[in-house]
């Protein structure tokens, strides 16, 4: 078995092995390593970035929504309350008119009463009257006595 | 392969270049060739995508190339590999349980290449990097808890008159890991590959009816290719387990 029989070539091998080795490891730990391990960080960087810009994003938009939809329900409401309002304040008018009309109604009705009674009354005063002078001049035809004398 | 070679000469050292330094024998081998083309590829494969990257913000310049996503991906294994088995602590011994996952698992890889070498069928090598995960995490352990670290040798909750037994054996234990470490990557690779060149020759020596071991050659690759990456997988995962006990003892 050359591996154990070939004793002469063991230095040279243990020393080559130490050259390589020793290269290998140096340049590996001091230019080649931490360049991967940058490369790596920069991009993990990058993308670590990204995602929590991304998070901020998410963020502003959840709260813009929410703003939306603060206003949007204010809105509503608004629009809802100016409605009722509208309503209420058509129904008051409405109401107002009606009892206005009503109570212009009843205040006709009552005047026109009180004219009609005024007018009968006037009527039949002026009916009396004339009745009174009718028979006053019926009676002082009849009985000759002046008028002015009569009193009935 | 040629007639009658040995299925073991795949794993025969060849000098490429002599070399001598005071006095010892460090040749530039066909062992080292695979090392050196191994650190290269790992070098090239993980740092060349990165280094057009700019610091910039735009989206555009975050789409990770082709080549960085396959860069990315190794990255990441190791990364969860470690923060599962050691947790946050574990950050810190990233770079050394990458660079033996990488340099194993390329170095299996490469060896599955025809006419490659695996350098990792080499019990010398397996063992230098068992013995210095071990020595590592043996030296952070007593750095994290002092002598406090040989408790970790006392299993917590036994009875008193236990411990004389078990105590040794959690000694043998704890110093076979750079044994076991080191020789199951060195077994698995020389089985394999020995194995492949073995029904290699059955393809020549039995003519037409070589298509039989042809055809088990084929799925063996795959299974080989599957072995090592699991034998890189197995040696890295059992780092971190070391460095997870030598950080929390129990």
């Amino acid at each position: 078995m050359p591996q154990l029989e070939q004793v002469e070539f063991f230095i040279s091998q243990l020393f080559w092995l130490g050259v390589f080795f020793v290269i290998l490891f140096t340049v590996l730990t001091y230019i080649t390593l931490p360049k991967i391990r940058a490369f790596l960080n920069q991009r993990d960087d990058f993308v670590k970035s990204h995602i929590s810009k991304q998070d901020e994003l998410i963020k502003k938009a959840e709260s813009i929504i929410e703003n939306y939809e603060a206003k949007l329900t204010e809105a509503k409401n608004q629009a809802s309350q100016i409605i009722n309002d509208a309503k209420d304040k058509a129904l008051k008018e409405s109401e107002d008119l009606i009892k206005a009309t009503e109570e212009k109604i009843q205040h006709e009705i009552k005047q026109t009463e009180e004219r009609v009674a005024k007018e009968k009354d006037t009527a039949i005063s002026e009916l009396n009257d004339q009745l009174k002078d009718s028979a006053t001049n019926f009676l002082s035809k009849v009985t000759n006595i002046e008028k002015g004398n009569i009193n009935l | 392969m040629a007639k009658g070679e040995s299925p073991l000469k795949q794993f025969e050292i060849q000098p490429i270049v002599d070399i001598n330094f005071l006095g010892f024998d460090i040749s530039f081998t066909n062992s080292a060739l695979w090392m050196t083309i191994t650190t290269a590829f790992i070098l090239i494969f993980f740092t060349v995508p990165f280094l057009k990257a700019k610091k910039t913000n735009s989206v555009s310049d975050l789409y990770p190339t082709r080549m960085q996503v396959a860069a990315e991906l190794g990255f990441n294994f190791i990364n969860s590999l470690l923060a599962d088995t050691v947790g946050k602590e574990g950050k810190k011994y990233f770079p050394l349980v990458f660079t033996l996952f990488m340099f194993i698992l390329f170095g299996n890889l490469f060896g599955m290449i025809p006419y490659s070498f695996t350098f990792t069928s080499h019990i010398i090598v397996t063992l230098a990097l068992a013995m210095g995960v071990f020595i590592f995490v043996t030296v952070l352990g007593f750095v994290k808890h002092g002598v406090k670290f040989f408790s970790f040798f006392v299993i917590p909750g036994l009875p008193v008159y236990m411990l004389p037994l078990l105590i040794p054996i959690e000694i043998i234990s704890y110093l076979s890991r750079p044994i076991s470490l080191s020789v199951r990557l060195f077994a698995n690779m020389l089985a394999g590959h020995t194995l492949l060149k073995v029904f290699a020759g059955f393809v020549s020596a039995l003519g037409f009816f070589g298509i039989l071991p042809l055809v088990f050659i084929i799925a063996l690759t795959g299974l080989e290719i599957l072995i090592a990456f699991l034998q890189a997988y197995v040696f890295a995962i059992l780092t971190c387990l070391y460095i997870n006990d030598a950080l929390h003892l129990h």
